[in-house]
């Protein structure tokens, strides 16, 4: 009798397992049109989608649908063009900017747009600023210094010092601007999804690690010229998920469990021939800002401090070989230190051309002398480069070091924590590290390579030797107080050319960000920045 | 008993303390400090700020005050209930363990529970089979199971499970059905362990002398191995449920990253690469106090099951 009765004991404490376990929140059921888009893993070090304060490109995809800004910029041509504001008028000086705001707007709390709302927010901006200048949003603000309301609908934005990628500012999701009611709360609040915009949806949660939820705005009419639906969004609702891993989430979406596969890194060739199989389409677009670059160590008698080595590690690369093998026939090679999408960008594809020979006579001159074992020695010490990189060293990483290594440099991969790579950075104790940020200006080039505005003072002196270091400075000052269009070009063009010419920056491969669309997503466009208007798209059936 | 009872409390204060304490030292320890990790986080490296500003962002942070000072404060707060504010997360810590702590314990219960009802099972059924080749075979099941890797198991199961049959979803913690796929995941090490020890208990038990007894009154082998079998050879099994506990943390952190799961593993984790300090000190707290409980109820029960055993000293 004692074996049924443990039988029924453990049936039981099932049972009970399964009733507990079957009272938690069961799936919400939806009506309507859903999208669901699936991004990968959500940032897990700075929780946030206060607009202000996010740099996490899978937020700023979410909030550019929630909260809108004074301007937009054309994904094709980079001009900036009318959004919240209808018009813009810019003193000669280049300090002070004159919005004439639409006047049909409203916050989706009911709050009116107007010029006192724009001046709560560049205000709050510029105060959270001050409290934590390592915010990524005041890089966009640099030089705002206040705001004069003129009208109900016209705002006066002056700036003490000039900034030639200010309008660009204006348009980006970072200076998006919020109901007064949103800057009332904390940022605490704020990072956590308390944010209120005038956009076609509504955030209606965010979880962190887990997803979001954006509810369509009924009686929304005031797209940019950029959105082809000027109305209300065609979806009711998207639901955004986060799914770290990566077949999984590839899972998901060849199930039709998600209408967009969106993540950080580009498809794999077999992963997109296997989507494409099923009928998805794969979108692309070159994230503007710098090319995936390379950044080298030239101080302290390091081996990269010898510009002739520093020439020959920029031709050992063969890029065309990266982007066809690493990505796929298609995938664009990187043809200059900026990504094309950026504005301003100059085409280095000759001097950034795979010329191993070439390398191997550089190398020699320079006293490097190619040994038994395949590697070059000098005063019996090995041509070895110490390129420190976090978390996880990638297949491009190991196929950089093989074609190093056929000229006889000896890549060392040096995988480590964020923490230790930070360390690493901050001291120097590296040969080349690579870092990005995401802006369709080429001003965002300043908070990488620009010592005296650089996240990493260290990286931005390190990457030049000390002369070039004062001719990069200028070039930047040159291109921050232009007021012209040609004079901008022509400084971040020599600046692009100084860089390449000096190799103090190693272009890999074009950051592009792809998104696989399933057969019932119809019109997903880019924005400049490189995020979608979600308005726009369509789910109907394949 | 009551000697041994508080002996016992005080002895897992201690191992409380101590895994905080260690924890906390061992976070200092490692390379980068938190204030960089969240400038970098934020786009920003330390080196790029002037003094006034690094001395503004560690205020902002609450990182202001000294190695030791600070130590004693978050003991001192941690005592009255406050575990802090997370760095990162911008939240109160109670609060995101009282969120996240549900999804880890149903995770873990379940898997006990089906690692038991596994192991046990099919230790259960090897001592009951008599032809040998299939005896043999049950009695490889178990290291087939411990051996295969955690991650492996769970992308399996999806791909059968969720993207084949679709019976289950593949990822989310929402609802039961969410649950089974990753509780079976991370019950299979525990279960094939168990069978492991059952087995062996088995194969040692039956030829103790009260089994011949229990056959000599006329029972049958079904009855002989419920009633005097079992009971016998189950005991070790105890300790490692114990032990099991600890472990479902560590666990949780592979299964719940592959199953986008929002459990305490992979806050563990996250915490633990962004040096969150009050967050890593809490899953501790928590971990270390389930632990130390557990074991502490594991061993209360043994003389209640095992009348052989006591704790009270003998005294010769």
């Amino acid at each position: 009798m004692n074996a049924p009765r443990i039988t029924r004991a453990l049936l039981a404490s099932c049972a009970l397992a399964l009733g507990l376990a079957a009272c938690s929140a069961s799936n919400e059921q939806t009506t309507g049109k859903t999208l669901n888009i699936t991004f990968f893993g959500d940032n897990t070090t700075l929780v946030s989608v206060d607009p202000f304060q996010v740099y996490w490109l899978e937020h700023r995809v979410l909030l550019r649908n929630v909260a809108e800004s004074l301007t937009d910029q054309d994904p094709d041509s980079g001009k900036i063009i009318p959004w919240l504001a209808s018009r813009w008028e810019v003193s000669d000086d280049a300090l002070s900017y004159t919005f004439h705001l639409r006047k049909d707007v409203t916050f989706s709390n009911g709050e009116r747009f107007d010029a006192q709302a724009v001046k709560t927010a560049f205000d709050s901006n510029k105060a959270f600023a001050k409290e934590l200048p390592a915010t990524f949003g005041a890089t966009y603000l640099a030089g705002y210094d206040h705001a004069e309301v003129i009208d109900d609908f016209t705002v006066r934005l002056v700036l003490s010092r000039p900034n030639a990628g200010f309008l660009q500012a204006t348009s980006t999701t970072n200076l998006a601007i919020l109901a007064p009611a949103s800057y009332k709360l904390t940022a605490t609040e704020r990072s956590l999804g308390k944010i209120i915009g005038t956009g076609p949806f509504t955030l209606d949660h965010y979880t962190p690690e887990v997803g979001a939820r954006l509810v369509k705005r009924a009686g929304y009419a005031w797209a940019s010229a950029n959105v082809k639906n000027q109305g209300a969004a065609h979806v009711d609702v998207v639901d955004i998920s986060y799914v770290p891993e990566e077949s999984v989430r590839n899972g998901l979406f060849l199930q039709g469990k998600t209408d967009i596969l969106w993540p950080r890194n580009p498809f794999s060739e077999v992963d997109s021939k296997l989507f494409q199989s099923k009928g998805a389409t794969l979108q692309s677009r070159s994230l503007p800002g710098p090319a995936l670059n390379l950044y080298p160590n030239t101080r302290n008698a390091r081996v990269l401090a010898d510009r002739q080595v520093r020439l020959a590690l920029q031709k050992s690369i063969d890029r065309v070989s990266y982007a066809h093998t690493i990505y796929n026939a298609d995938f664009p090679v990187v043809s200059g230190v900026y990504d094309v999408t950026t504005p301003y960008f100059k085409a280095q594809t000759e001097k950034l051309a795979y010329d191993p020979q070439g390398a191997e006579a550089l190398l020699d001159q320079a006293g490097w002398q190619k040994q038994a074992d395949g590697y070059r020695y000098k005063d019996g010490k090995r041509l070895s480069i110490r390129y420190n990189l976090t978390p996880a060293e990638t297949a491009g990483d190991v196929l950089i070091q093989d074609q190093l290594r056929k000229v006889g440099i000896e890549l060392k991969i040096n995988v480590l924590t964020r923490a230790e790579w930070v360390a690493g950075n901050s001291q120097g104790n590296y040969d080349l590290t690579s870092t990005y940020m995401t802006r369709a200006d080429p001003i965002i080039l300043q908070t990488i390579l620009d010592p005296r505005t650089a996240n990493s003072a260290t990286l931005a002196t390190n990457t030049y030797e000390p002369h070039t270091l004062e001719t990069a400075q200028a070039l930047f000052d040159a291109g921050i107080t232009a007021t012209q269009g040609a004079q901008r070009e022509q400084a971040y063009g020599k600046l692009q050319d100084l860089l390449t010419d000096e190799a103090s920056a190693f272009p890999i491969y074009e950051r592009v960000w792809q998104a696989a669309t399933s057969p019932r997503v119809k019109d997903f466009r880019w924005t400049a920045e490189g995020f979608a208007f979600l308005s726009d798209i369509e789910v109907g059936k394949p | 008993m009551t000697g041994y009872l508080i002996r016992r409390v005080g002895q897992a204060l201690l191992v409380l303390w101590g895994a905080y304490t260690v924890t906390y030292f061992i976070l200092y320890l490692l390379p980068g400090d938190t204030l960089s990790i969240m400038l970098s986080a934020s786009g920003m490296e330390a080196d790029g700020l002037s003094p006034a500003d690094l001395a503004k962002a560690r205020a902002y942070y609450g990182l202001d005050k000294g190695l030791i000072a600070q130590y004693f404060d978050l003991l001192g707060r941690a005592l009255h209930g406050d575990l802090g504010q997370s760095l990162s997360l911008n939240r109160p810590v109670v609060e995101l363990l009282a969120e996240r702590l549900p999804q880890t314990l149903s995770l873990a219960g379940l898997a006990i529970l089906l690692s038991l009802v596994g192991g046990v099972g099919l230790a259960y059924l090897t001592a009951y089979v008599q032809w040998r080749p299939l005896k043999v075979a049950l009695t490889r099941v178990p290291s087939f199971g411990f051996s295969i890797p955690v991650f492996w198991m769970g992308l399996l199961l999806i791909q059968v499970f969720a993207f084949g049959l679709g019976w289950f979803p593949a990822t989310g913690s929402k609802g039961f059905e969410s649950l089974v796929l990753p509780a079976i995941t991370l019950a299979i090490p525990s279960a094939a362990v168990y069978a492991q020890v059952l087995q062996r208990g088995f194969q040692n038990v039956w030829q103790e002398p009260y089994i011949q007894t229990a056959f000599a009154k006329g029972l049958s082998r079904a009855q002989v191995q419920a009633r005097h079998g079992l009971r016998n050879a189950a005991l070790p099994i105890l300790t490692l449920v114990g032990l099991q506990v600890g472990n479902t943390v560590s666990g949780a952190v592979l299964v719940e990253t592959i199953f986008s799961r929002n459990g305490v593993g992979r806050l563990a984790q996250e915490a633990v690469l962004r040096q969150d300090i009050p967050v890593v000190l809490a899953i501790v707290a928590v971990s270390a106090t389930a632990f130390v409980v557990i074991n502490l109820i594991v061993d209360l029960l043994y003389p209640w099951l095992d009348p052989r055993i006591t704790h009270s000293p003998k005294v010769a």
